[in-house]
């Protein structure tokens, strides 16, 4: 009985409604409703949320250190990324701060400026 | 305002400050006590907003000429303190500091009982005609949601729990309760109190707290005990409890009236 009695939950609060949840810290409670009040005067005492999550830890599936195995990766994935393309913000910024002079529009029309 | 009506809403703000000032009181010596870390944290919290709140009727009090906030909640006699003497009880046999055998349920009972009672208080109390009055329990309305959540979930899952804590739940209701008598009652002023309409009449309030109450009670299969009186606290009577208090919690105030903090 004791040794079950107090579970840890997981806290998760947001300090805008826009904004996203954000682990907090953990706490011991007999139970979710118990959690809930807990976490409320324990970590957002001083300091404004808008609303809170509890969660069981034993609910939560984390991860062994093998199964951590599985995260790693090799680091050569360039060419999935749109990073390559970095270069065309300065183009554009090239284009936007030429003069439109007249020689500039006449050759828009395709002919022969000269 | 005449000078007679004015010493009745004195009389009602010092109930109200008292009140909340000795029951924040009882609950600061369960600091470190606590069944649990996390509660330890959030009861002791409670107490502190309780006590902002006394601050904010001892403010009120200083307005109206009654001398300072600090004397008013520091220096005052046992005789001279209006609070419900459910308030001032002890928490248990012992000393904070020395063997302390402080009983969890009846801190569970009574800080229930009593929130639920101030709930009702406050809400009569925000259509105050004394306006500084009705501005004050809007405020003071924002923080007891959480607290009556609190204390209701704690009464709620002890009687819950397990056969033995259903005994000591039962046996701290029914100390509540024969301490409960003079919590709605006004005192000597309660006439003057009504016809002021600087809140709603006693039996109006105690209805509402048996009506809040009893759905929570049968839930819970409970039947309420009988509501007594010993010490009417609101014409200053009380049992030697408050004095013991009154003296540990002026104890540093008292050294120095003059200091400057």
């Amino acid at each position: 009985m004791t040794e079950t009695f107090y579970q840890e939950f997981e806290v998760f609060s947001k300090r805008t409604p826009n904004a996203a949840f954000t682990h907090q810290f953990s706490l011991l409670a007999p139970n979710k409703e118990m959690a809930l009040l807990m976490a409320q005067e324990n970590f957002m005492r001083r300091e404004p949320v808008v609303d809170i999550w509890v969660v069981k830890r034993a609910d939560i599936r984390g991860m062994t250190p093998d199964e951590k195995l599985m995260l790693q990766r090799l680091d050569n994935k360039d060419y999935r990324t749109t990073k390559g393309y970095g270069y065309l913000k300065k183009k554009w910024r090239h284009y936007e701060q030429q003069m439109l002079d007249e020689k500039e529009i006449m050759s828009w029309q395709g002919g022969d400026s000269k | 305002m005449t000078e007679t009506e004015r010493l009745a809403l004195a009389s009602l703000l010092y109930q109200l400050a008292d009140d909340d000032f000795l029951y924040a009181y009882r609950g600061s010596e369960w600091l470190g006590l606590a069944p649990h870390i996390e509660e330890d944290v959030a009861s002791s919290s409670i107490a502190q907003d309780s006590m902002g709140h006394a601050a904010m009727y001892y403010q009120l009090l200083e307005e109206i000429g009654e001398g300072k906030a600090d004397a008013l909640a520091h220096v005052r006699l046992a005789h001279e303190r209006k609070n419900s003497v459910l308030v001032e009880r002890v928490n248990g046999p012992g000393y904070y500091m020395e063997n302390p055998e402080y009983d969890w349920a009846y801190a569970v009972v009574r800080n229930y009982c009593y929130t639920l009672a101030k709930k009702v208080r406050i809400d009569s109390l925000k259509k105050s005609s004394y306006t500084p009055l009705a501005a004050l329990a809007v405020k003071v309305n924002m923080e007891l949601y959480y607290h009556l959540l609190h204390w209701q979930t704690w009464f709620t899952q002890l009687y819950q729990s397990t056969e033995t804590a259903r005994q000591k739940m039962d046996a701290a209701l029914e100390r509540v309760l024969a301490d409960f008598g003079d919590l709605f009652d006004y005192g000597e002023a309660s006439e003057l109190i009504d016809e002021m309409r600087l809140i709603e009449g006693q039996g109006i309030l105690l209805d509402r707290w048996y009506q809040a109450l009893t759905p929570v009670l049968v839930d819970l299969n409970v039947t309420l005990p009988e509501m007594k009186m010993t010490y009417n606290g609101r014409n200053g009577e009380h049992s030697p409890d408050l004095n013991d208090a009154l003296s540990t919690l002026g104890e540093v105030y008292l050294l120095d009236q003059s200091a400057v903090w």
